[in-house]
């Protein structure tokens, strides 16, 4: 069941046992039915491991979407005297987004066993847990769990009698939005400031400490043993043809229920926030809904009717990102909140490339400008011009995920834009 | 599927829904989870006591108390903490790679990161005294300089922001007294604005310390305040 709020509509897989403090600890875990899906894939081959998922299509859900089983099959064939590593991406910091927490927090033995599988198919004998450091709580049931895995042989030498060996180490980030990029979380992990890396060398080949890796995000890595343990064409009843299985929705903002909710992917979007979620509490009509966390395009009310997978949302010019839906009713500024985004997006640049560091920086001095009701309508046309620039020529996204607001908002609310500009002009606040 | 708003009468017609329950403890809203306590949210009793020493090296790492004792002139790579360090440092192929945590540790102790204590660091780590001034300065949970006992984050982004955030901020400053980012001159408090702290179902999360208080709203800020001191 989702947290905190349930629906019939849900399809529970990874969130069945949000809310039940028992399933935390290894003996209810057991008792659910917990380290069945590990003894399954330690007990087939590595390669098999690795073909069930990429034969199930699951695609990983920390916002790119690249199919996971694939992402694995990059790993190079193992060479003595060079350690493989995974490495999963608890960096859970897009705003929007706190379905990783969630996991973690109620279920933390699920993301044990998930390491243990990944870990297998690649034939990593360490895999580091990346957690963001502010998700202390969170991190110290993970804590716990590991202890108490490595206690009962489910972690450390001969894991349940396998002969293989697995490790896992907790790893604390210390506040950077940007270590949730896979290579500034592989610098970050290996202690140095937490800026992305060129690319290509790509992790499988380069990763953590220069050796192969596969980097995955926590709700792939359970989803993932899952899939091995019932079999991939179990996964494929759920979903699209090219968006499988189910996907945990993280909803805030101005919803009555807001929360985490598992659907299948495709389920259609107007139904998900007015049904699901509730709709409004204000009971205003909704204006405007970002659905895939704050690096993605927004939507207006009229774009809901379609599916909440990755090539519907692509269609409708946005992204399925990690599944984070912020809704905004009809009383919102979004000027203002699109300020607000660009305003973590300036502070959270790391400062490597010029386009984002300058463009970021600017584009929150001109929506502070316009937010204010001193902007002209030269601004918006300056802000497209910024965004265009910030757009595909950095080393990672974060520039790109910057702009994506600005455009889209001035795209579809640029009358938005245009009415603080005019009330501006009325209250004489003038010019620049 | 049909795109129907609302079916009224069926099992999503919201008068059918219990109502929520809000701030158990300030951990959020339980929703229909009615019979959840914050012990059961936060987990404190699986959690149970964490030894100074790290525990299990594969954890060890992870404890980066914000503790609300702190003493700046306290050792840092002492006793149950040398420990520690030993044991994280068996974790990864180089020392380089126990930077953050190191850091994390040092912080724990004296509450904040001067450039003498980011210096001992280096000198542990056997690392260049500007490579760690680079690292400790590009982290935003690293403190470079003092802080109140009490560290009050309280995120602004959007989602918390559509929910009111900016008017719990405003109630923390008031009811503490200070300006944004100062320490109230009883040392108790210091309130700086946050980015996402990624518990955007339940806002306005705010971060104090190590712990999170989920649904703040501002007639909530001297309850919340009052139970820390």
């Amino acid at each position: 069941m989702a947290y905190p709020y349930r629906h019939p509509a849900e399809t529970l897989v990874i969130s069945e046992h949000f809310g039940n403090p028992e399933a935390r600890t290894l003996k209810g875990w057991e008792a659910l039915g917990g380290y069945k899906p590990m003894r399954t894939a330690l007990g087939l081959d590595r390669a098999e491991v690795v073909n069930i998922v990429k034969a199930s299509g699951l695609r990983g859900r920390g916002g790119a979407g690249f199919p996971t089983g694939m992402k694995w099959s990059f790993m190079p064939k193992k060479e003595p005297g060079k350690p493989h590593f995974l490495v999963c991406n608890a960096d859970e910091s897009e705003p929007g987004t706190f379905k990783d927490r969630e996991l973690m927090r109620w279920t933390p033995h699920a993301l044990i066993e998930g390491c243990v599988v990944g870990a297998y198919a690649i034939n990593a004998e360490h895999a580091y847990i990346y957690v963001r450091g502010e998700f202390f709580e969170a991190a110290q049931v993970m804590a716990r769990a590991i202890e108490e895995a490595y206690a009962a042989g489910y972690l450390g030498k001969n894991v349940m009698g396998s002969g293989h060996d697995i490790d896992i180490t907790l790893h604390i980030g210390a506040g950077a939005y940007i270590c949730g990029e896979e290579t500034g979380l592989l610098n970050s992990l290996e202690g140095r400031r937490g800026e992305p890396r060129v690319k290509p060398p790509y992790p499988a080949i380069a990763g953590a400490f220069r050796y192969p890796t596969a980097v995955n995000n926590v709700e792939s890595l359970i989803a993932a043993a899952h899939i091995v343990h019932h079999g991939a064409d179990w996964y494929k009843q759920w979903g699209t043809e090219k968006s499988v299985g189910t996907k945990l929705f993280c909803v805030s903002g101005h919803v009555k229920r807001p929360g985490n909710y598992e659907v299948p992917l495709g389920f259609n979007f107007r139904e998900f926030i007015y049904d699901v979620c509730g709709g409004t509490p204000s009971g205003k009509p909704i204006k405007a809904v970002i659905p895939g966390g704050s690096s993605v395009p927004i939507l207006t009310a009229d774009e809901l009717d379609i599916g909440m997978d990755y090539e519907s949302m692509a269609a409708a010019g946005t992204m399925l990102g990690c599944g984070s839906v912020i809704v905004m009713d009809s009383g919102t500024n979004v000027v203002k909140q699109v300020r607000r985004m660009v305003d973590f997006y300036a502070h959270e640049s790391c400062g490597q490339c010029t386009p984002c560091r300058e463009g970021t920086a600017w584009a929150s001095k001109i929506l502070k400008r316009v937010e204010r009701g001193r902007g002209t309508p030269d601004d918006l046309d300056t802000l497209l011009d910024i965004s265009d620039k910030m757009s595909g020529k950095t080393i990672c996204v974060l520039s790109d995920a910057a702009a994506a607001p600005i455009v889209s908002s001035i795209q579809k609310f640029r009358d938005d834009y245009l009415a603080l500009m005019d009330a501006g002009q009325l209250a004489g606040a003038g010019g620049r | 599927m049909s795109a129907e708003p609302i079916r009224a009468g069926s099992e999503y017609d919201p008068t059918s829904w219990p109502a929520a329950v809000q701030n158990p403890g300030f951990v959020g809203d339980t929703g229909e989870f009615a019979g959840l306590t914050e012990a059961d949210v936060r987990g404190t009793a699986f959690i149970g006591e964490r030894p100074a020493d790290g525990g299990h090296p594969s954890v060890a790492g992870t404890l980066p108390y914000h503790t609300a004792t702190k003493d700046p002139q306290a050792p840092i790579f002492h006793g149950p903490y040398e420990d520690r360090l030993e044991k994280i440092l068996s974790r990864y192929p180089d020392r380089q790679a126990a930077l953050l945590p190191a850091l994390h540790l040092a912080h724990e102790i004296r509450g904040y990161l001067s450039p003498e204590t980011q210096d001992e660091v280096a000198e542990k780590l056997q690392l260049p005294p500007a490579y760690v001034r680079g690292v400790a300065t590009f982290y935003t949970m690293y403190n470079l300089a003092p802080v109140g006992k009490y560290l009050i984050q309280v995120c602004t982004n959007i989602s918390c922001n559509l929910c009111g955030g900016d008017a719990v901020l405003e109630a923390f400053l008031k009811h503490t007294g200070t300006e944004l980012g100062e320490t109230s001159a009883n040392g108790l408090w210091t309130v700086i604005e946050v980015e996402c702290l990624g518990a955007c179902g339940f806002p306005t999360a705010v971060q104090i310390n190590e712990f999170y208080y989920e649904n703040v709203r501002p007639e909530s800020v001297p309850d919340v305040l009052a139970r820390l001191t």
